[in-house]
């Protein structure tokens, strides 16, 4: 079984049958997924943080990092794979965005990354047809690009599927 | 149902644990002398042959990109910075303990390494961006120790990690730590308190392993390091770098406000340089064969 393993700020696709993209330990940050069922693609991008704005230099670098670059940077990659331009068609998922217990607005980064990135995908009229976002606890996440199907685990509990 | 643990079990474990090498507990008494130099941390290294190879191996590592190969001790550790002379003896001598894998939190081999390297960039990096008068590199050694209590109480916790992840969820208990308490009797931080108590480390270190959770319960004089290094903790956790299943089930204690600054887009950016020092940092200690 193959897979694609994306870090931090990383983006990709796939539409090769029996491949798997993965992401690991989403704390505060989130993964975006799109799942493409005319060409049966999928893609997946980890966002760390909302904007851009607090480094233009490393948002060229690595697009992923921020809500704002990553989703475009993302969309861009999928059309290589036949996709639309604008995820048109396109299936949303959302995991991630974790906070720590008790926190306050400054920490809250889980949060917003995850409205930040409902906004821009807003923009391009889409939204999320399910989600697994909050809590006070990691996720590791898996799509199958044959099945579609997204499994979640996190230490100390049973795997689960969005 | 697990059993409580006492005072003579973390005896017994901090025992079959070796002791700090001299020449790191020279570096780690030197580093907290507000009145040292370079010069001094240099010299303590000099005598110690297998830390200086450490060093040259760590300088000289692909993650830090150099095109000539430094062969001075002097000029390896200018490059470095003391912090990472302190974080190279400590992780070596302290290897038994940072590679242990962490079953009783359901953790990975390395986890609490990682962890501990990540806290340590992140507590320096909440000093530097703050304005904090704190010394970061201080901050740093601090970090790497915060949690070094895990190691010894991990085995004791063995088995328990769902049925605490279900107990917090029902609002049974109120976080990780009061689980510890209820599970075994013995937090993560009392039984780190023992260890650095057994090893002599300075106060303000120990003062940070005792109250990294609690910070507001630490002496008045060095509340600002503390709570500095439970920032860093967070935001390794938030960075998705935790020890396991206890992972973001401690609480913030927004009380750090009184010492430190922090606004959101300070926040952002040092999630940002923590994410790429941690990930320097990691690849140059594992390619020259430190703690993984």
């Amino acid at each position: 079984m193959s897979q694609i393993i994306l870090g931090v700020g990383d983006y990709g696709a796939s539409n090769s049958p029996g491949e798997d993209v993965k992401t690991f330990a989403l704390g505060s940050c989130v993964s975006v997924v799109l799942l493409d069922p005319k060409t049966r693609t999928v893609g997946m991008v980890h966002v760390a943080l909302p904007e851009s704005s607090i480094n233009q230099a490393k948002s060229r670098e690595k697009p992923g990092y921020f809500a704002d670059t990553g989703i475009p940077a993302l969309l861009a990659a999928m059309v290589k794979f036949g996709c639309n331009p604008k995820g048109k068609g396109m299936v949303v998922k959302l995991c991630g965005g974790a906070n720590v217990m008790d926190t306050n607005d400054t920490f809250q980064i889980g949060k917003r990354n995850a409205l930040s990135i409902k906004k821009i995908l807003w923009k391009y009229g889409m939204g999320a047809v399910s989600e697994d976002l909050g809590g006070n606890f990691s996720r590791t996440v898996t799509v199958s690009v044959d099945t579609g199907e997204i499994i979640l685990s996190s230490p100390g509990r049973p795997n689960w599927k969005l | 149902m697990t059993a409580k643990i006492s005072h003579e079990d973390i005896q017994k474990v901090i025992k079959s644990v070796p002791l700090l090498s001299a020449s790191a507990n020279q570096l780690l008494q030197t580093s907290t002398d507000p009145d040292h130099d370079l010069v001094h941390i240099v010299n303590i290294v000099k005598t110690d042959a297998t830390l200086t190879a450490r060093v040259l191996k760590v300088v000289n590592s692909a993650a830090f990109g150099l095109i000539n190969e430094i062969t001075s001790l002097d000029r390896a550790i200018s490059y470095l910075g003391e912090r990472l002379i302190v974080g190279i003896a400590i992780g070596d001598c302290a290897a038994q303990l940072f590679d242990k894998q962490l079953k009783g939190y359901e953790g990975e081999h390395g986890d609490l390494w990682r962890h501990d390297l990540r806290t340590a960039i992140a507590s320096r990096e909440v000093v530097t961006q703050s304005s904090s008068k704190i010394n970061p590199d201080l901050a740093f050694t601090a970090g790497l120790l915060h949690d070094i209590g895990k190691a010894l109480i991990s085995d004791f916790l063995q088995g328990t990690a769902s049925e605490v992840l279900d107990k917090i969820e029902n609002d049974e208990i109120s976080d990780y730590l009061s689980a510890e308490e209820e599970m075994i009797g013995f937090d993560h931080p009392r039984a780190g308190y023992e260890l650095a108590l057994a090893w002599k480390l300075p106060g303000a270190i120990t003062e940070v392993i005792r109250f990294h959770h609690t910070p507001s319960e630490a002496k008045e004089e060095l509340q600002e390091l503390v709570y500095a290094v439970h920032l860093g903790d967070n935001i390794a956790m938030m960075g998705g770098c935790g020890t396991g299943a206890d992972s973001m089930h401690y609480k913030l204690d927004p009380n750090y406000t009184k010492f430190i600054e922090l606004k959101p887009d300070v926040l952002a950016n040092i999630m940002l340089v923590v994410n790429e020092e941690f990930d320097k940092l990691e690849r140059s200690f594992s390619e020259s064969g430190e703690s993984n």
